[in-house]
C-alpha cells in the first residue's frame, strides 16, 4: 500500500512518544474537529497521563479515555494487516512503540478493543504465537521431572527469562476466524470468477513477453496471488517431513530427504513474479522460513551430554555439531499438526490407488477396461479405511497424538 | 467458528479482496455474488437476496466503506486510463509510520520505485512513461544501494506483477491503476506541476489526449474523449474544431508522446521550492529541446507537436535504441483509441 505517500511525512510519530498527545495529533492528519478539543484536553494532563488513562475508564463521562482507546485499537489494526503481509510476526514491543507511546499499560484494553474491530470487520483475529519453551513443554508430554529439567534448559539455550517463557511469546499473526467451510468454499473454482479473472489479466499487462505471472484459479480468495504457492507448497512438505520424523528431524536427513525429491543443496526454490528475487537457494528459503517463523532450526541435543543442550557459541568450531529441525511456531498456529497429517494421509492414499503407482501392486497388470473399473469401486470403498489407517500410521510416525491449531 | 451469517459476506468479501490488490470491478462484483452463495452453501437457512443491479453494488460499497473508514483506508475506484474500466483497490488514506511497513519492499526498493515515479512524472511532452532501460539506469543513481541490475529487473517485473507499474508491449513503464489509486496524494502534493488532470471527469491522468489547439490546457482520458465527442466536435475551452472522434488525431498524453531521445540522459528534479524560471534555465541548458515544465511545454510544444507528431512515429520506428524492437504495427495499437 501507499508506500511512497509515507516518506512525505517521516520526521512524524516517532519522534514525539514521550508525549501522547504530540503523537496523537501529528498522526491524525485530517484533524477531526471533536478530536481536536480532546487534544487540548490531554495537553493538560500529560503530567500524570497514565493515571488519567487509569481513571478515565471509570468515568463514564470523559470521552478522552474511549477516544484514544479507539484511536489505538484501530492503528494496531492497521500495523497488524501491514505487518501480515509480510508474513513476519508482530512483536509486542513494536505494538508498544508504534501504536501506545507511553501508554504501554493500556495494551489489554486497546489489544482486546482491537480483536473487536479484527473479527468483526475482517473476519480475522490476533493469535499469539507459543514460545518456544510452550512447545517444548507441549512436546515433552504431560508430566515428568526430567521433562523439567530440559525446560530448563532449553530456556538458558534460548536466553529467554524464565517469566518471559512463562508469559508466552509475545509476539502475534493474523489468522482467518471464518467459518472453516466457509473457506473451503472460498477456495473452490467458480467459472464466473475465473472469466472475470480472465479478463482483467488481458489488459491489464499489455506487455505479453513476461506477463505470464500468476496463475488465477477462479477463487473467492485468490491464494495464488496473496502467496506463493510453489513455496508453499515445499514449505508443507518439509512440515509433513519433520512431522512424520517424530516432530524433529536432522538437519543432514532433510536435505538427504529434499535431495530425492529433487532439491538438492544447490536447487532453488521459484517464487511468484510478485516476489522481489525469482528464485531462492535452499539455504536462504529455510532461513527465511526461520525468520518467519515457520521452522525452528536449533542445535541439536549430544549423545554424551543427555539431557543437556550445549552451549551455542562454544560448540560451534566443534565438528560434532549438529542441528536439527522442528515446527516454528507460526506453523503450529497457522497449519496445526492434524492439517498436515491430514495431508499426508490423503496424498499417500491417493498415491497408492493410482493405477501404477507405487503402492498399488494390485493394478500391476490392469487388463481389461471393465475389471479396471470394478477395482475402482473396490479402491474407492478401500480408501476410507486406507485414510484412516494412514493417519494412525502418521500419528505413530510423530510420536503422539496431533494436535490441532494453537 | 461455529456459525455462519449475514455479516461474513462482507468479511469473505474483503477477504478477497485483499488478497488480490487491485481488481475490476466486474470481478469485485462476480466476488461479491460468490461470497454470498458460500455462504448460504454452509448455512441453508440462511437466504441473502441479490439482485446483482449497479444500486445494490453500490449500497454495498458504501457499506464496505463505512467499516473500512475508521482504520483510514478505502475501497475506491478509479477508471483505468487506457481501457475505462473500472477498477478497484483497498487504498490507505493515511501516511504514517506504519504505512511504511504495509508492503514488503526493503526501503532501497521503495527508494526505487520513487525514482522512477520522479522520472515517469518528469518525462518530457506529457509522455508519462520511462523506457526500459531508463528505469535500470535508475539504479545507479541510488544511494547506498548495491542493487545489481538483474535484481533490479526482478524488482522492476515485480512491481508491474503487483500491478504498482504498466509495463507496454512496447517496454516503457507508466503508473498503473492502482498507483494512481494509491499514490494520488503523493502524486499531487509531489508533482503539483506535472500533474494533469482530465477535464471531463477531473481525475487524474496520464494516458490520453490534448487539445490541438495553441496553448490550449484541455487534456481527456481516451474513454472521456470518445464520450464526448459522440456529442461535441469542439473543444470544451479553446473552442477549435477538432478533426474527429479518433484520439489518434489529437495530440497525444502518454507514452505515444514519448521520443526515442527522451530517456538519453536523466531528468534531475528540482527541489519544489526552486521557481520554474530557474529550473527552467537549468533544464534547457541540459536538453534544449525539451523543456520540461508545464507552461513552456504547452507554450512551444504545443504547436509544432501537431505536425511532429506523424514524423516523430516514423522517426522513432527506426532507431530502436532503447526499447525492444516491436513492429510497427504494436507501436500504433499500444495508443488504443
Amino acid at each position: 500500500m501507499a508506500r511512497a505517500t509515507t516518506r512525505s511525512q517521516k520526521p512524524r510519530a516517532s519522534q514525539s512518544q514521550p508525549q501522547p498527545s504530540q503523537t496523537q495529533r501529528s498522526q491524525k492528519n485530517r484533524a477531526h474537529e471533536e478530536e481536536e478539543d480532546e487534544d487540548d484536553d490531554q495537553e493538560d494532563q500529560d503530567e500524570d497521563e497514565e493515571r488519567n488513562m487509569d481513571v478515565d475508564d471509570d468515568e463514564d463521562g470523559d470521552q478522552n479515555g474511549k477516544n484514544e482507546l479507539d484511536r489505538a485499537a484501530y492503528a494496531l489494526v492497521r500495523l497488524a494487516m501491514f505487518t501480515e503481509h509480510k508474513r513476519t510476526p508482530l512483536r509486542r514491543d513494536e505494538i508498544s512503540k508504534k501504536v501506545l507511546g507511553s501508554n504501554t499499560r493500556a495494551f489489554p484494553r486497546v489489544f482486546a478493543s482491537a480483536q473487536g474491530i479484527l473479527r468483526n470487520t475482517l473476519g480475522m483475529e490476533l493469535v499469539e504465537l507459543r514460545s518456544r519453551a510452550e512447545l517444548d513443554r507441549d512436546a515433552a508430554g504431560p508430566g515428568g521431572t526430567q521433562n523439567q529439567d530440559d525446560l530448563e534448559e532449553a530456556r538458558k539455550a534460548t536466553g529467554v527469562r524464565k517469566k518471559a517463557a512463562a508469559a508466552g511469546s509475545k509476539t502475534y499473526i493474523l489468522r482467518s476466524i471464518l467459518h472453516e467451510r466457509l473457506i473451503e468454499e472460498a477456495a473452490l473454482t467458480h467459472d464466473e470468477i475465473l472469466e472475470e479473472e480472465a479478463a482483467d489479466a488481458l489488459s491489464d499487462d499489455d506487455d505479453d513477453d513476461e506477463s505470464g505471472g500468476i496463475t488465477a484459479y477462479g477463487s473467492i480468495i485468490s491464494w495464488s496471488s496473496a502467496d506463493h504457492v510453489g513455496a508453499l507448497g515445499v514449505l508443507y512438505v518439509i512440515l509433513a517431513l519433520i512431522l512424520v520424523s517424530g516432530r524433529v528431524m536432522g538437519d543432514q536427513d532433510l536435505r538427504a530427504t529434499l535431495k530425492t525429491l529433487r532439491i538438492p543443496a544447490t536447487g532453488t526454490i521459484a517464487f511468484a513474479p510478485t516476489a522481489t528475487h525469482r528464485t531462492l537457494s535452499l539455504d536462504q528459503y529455510l532461513s527465511l522460513l526461520v525468520k518467519q517463523g515457520f521452522l525452528d532450526h536449533r542445535q541439536a541435543r549430544k549423545a554424551g551430554t543427555r539431557g543437556k543442550r550445549a552451549r551455542v557459541q562454544a560448540a560451534d568450531d566443534d565438528g560434532q555439531t549438529t542441528y536439527e529441525w522442528r515446527w516454528g511456531a507460526r506453523a503450529h498456529s497457522e497449519v496445526g499438526e492434524k492439517a498436515v497429517g491430514a495431508f499426508v494421509a490423503e496424498f499417500m492414499v491417493q498415491e497408492e490407488s493410482l493405477p501404477g503407482g507405487e503402492g498399488g501392486e494390485e493394478d500391476a497388470g490392469a487388463e481389461g477396461a471393465a475389471a479396471g473399473r470394478a477395482k475402482a469401486s473396490k479402491r474407492k470403498a478401500d480408501a476410507a479405511s486406507r485414510l484412516e489407517k494412514m493417519a494412525k500410521g502418521i500419528e505413530r510416525a510423530a510420536g503422539g497424538q496431533l494436535a490441532d491449531v494453537m | 467458528m461455529s456459525t455462519v451469517n449475514a455479516k461474513d459476506v462482507q468479511r469473505l468479501f474483503l477477504q478477497a479482496v485483499l488478497s488480490r490488490g487491485v481488481l475490476s470491478g466486474k470481478l469485485a462484483q462476480a466476488l461479491w455474488a460468490k461470497a454470498k452463495d458460500a455462504v448460504m452453501a454452509v448455512d441453508n437457512n440462511l437466504d441473502i437476496s441479490h439482485s446483482g443491479t449497479r444500486e445494490e453494488w453500490e449500497a454495498f460499497v458504501i457499506k464496505v466503506n463505512q467499516a473500512l473508514d475508521p482504520l483510514d483506508l478505502e475501497f475506491r475506484h478509479l477508471q483505468e486510463e487506457t481501457t475505462g474500466r473500472e477498477m478497484y483497490a483497498i487504498v490507505n488514506r493515511k501516511g504514517d509510520e506504519v504505512a511504511q511497513m504495509a508492503t514488503d519492499y526493503t526501503p532501497t526498493e521503495i527508494a526505487f520505485f520513487k525514482a522512477l515515479v520522479d522520472q515517469i512524472m518528469s518525462a518530457p511532452r506529457e509522455s508519462f512513461s520511462l523506457s526500459s532501460l531508463a528505469a535500470l539506469r535508475e539504479v545507479s543513481v541510488l544511494k547506498k544501494s548495491n542493487m545489481t541490475k538483474t535484481q533490479a529487473e526482478v524488482v522492476l517485473s515485480s512491481f508491474v506483477a503487483k500491478g504498482w507499474l504498466q509495463k507496454s508491449k512496447r517496454g516503457r513503464y507508466s503508473l498503473s491503476t492502482r498507483a494512481l489509486l494509491e499514490l494520488q496524494p503523493y502524486l499531487k502534493s509531489t508533482f503539483p506541476d506535472e500533474v494533469i488532470e482530465c477535464v471531463i471527469c477531473f481525475e487524474i491522468m496520464t494516458k490520453g489526449i490534448a487539445c490541438t489547439g495553441p496553448n490550449c490546457q484541455v487534456r481527456m482520458h481516451y474513454h472521456c474523449f470518445t464520450k464526448y465527442t459522440a456529442r461535441n466536435r469542439k473543444c470544451p475551452t479553446c473552442n477549435c474544431d477538432w478533426p474527429g472522434n479518433d484520439p489518434h488525431t489529437m495530440t497525444p498524453v502518454g507514452e505515444s508522446a514519448a521520443r526515442d531521445g527522451d530517456d538519453g540522459r536523466r531528468r534531475i528534479r528540482k527541489s519544489v521550492e526552486n521557481s520554474d524560471d530557474e529550473e527552467e534555465e537549468d533544464e534547457q541548458a541540459d536538453e534544449p529541446s525539451q523543456p520540461r515544465t508545464q507552461q513552456s511545454r504547452k507554450n512551444k510544444t504545443k504547436a509544432a507537436q501537431t505536425q511532429s507528431m506523424d514524423v516523430d512515429e516514423d522517426e522513432s520506428e527506426g532507431e530502436e535504441s532503447d526499447t525492444p524492437a516491436k513492429t510497427q504495427g504494436t507501436r500504433r495499437s499500444s495508443r488504443r483509441g
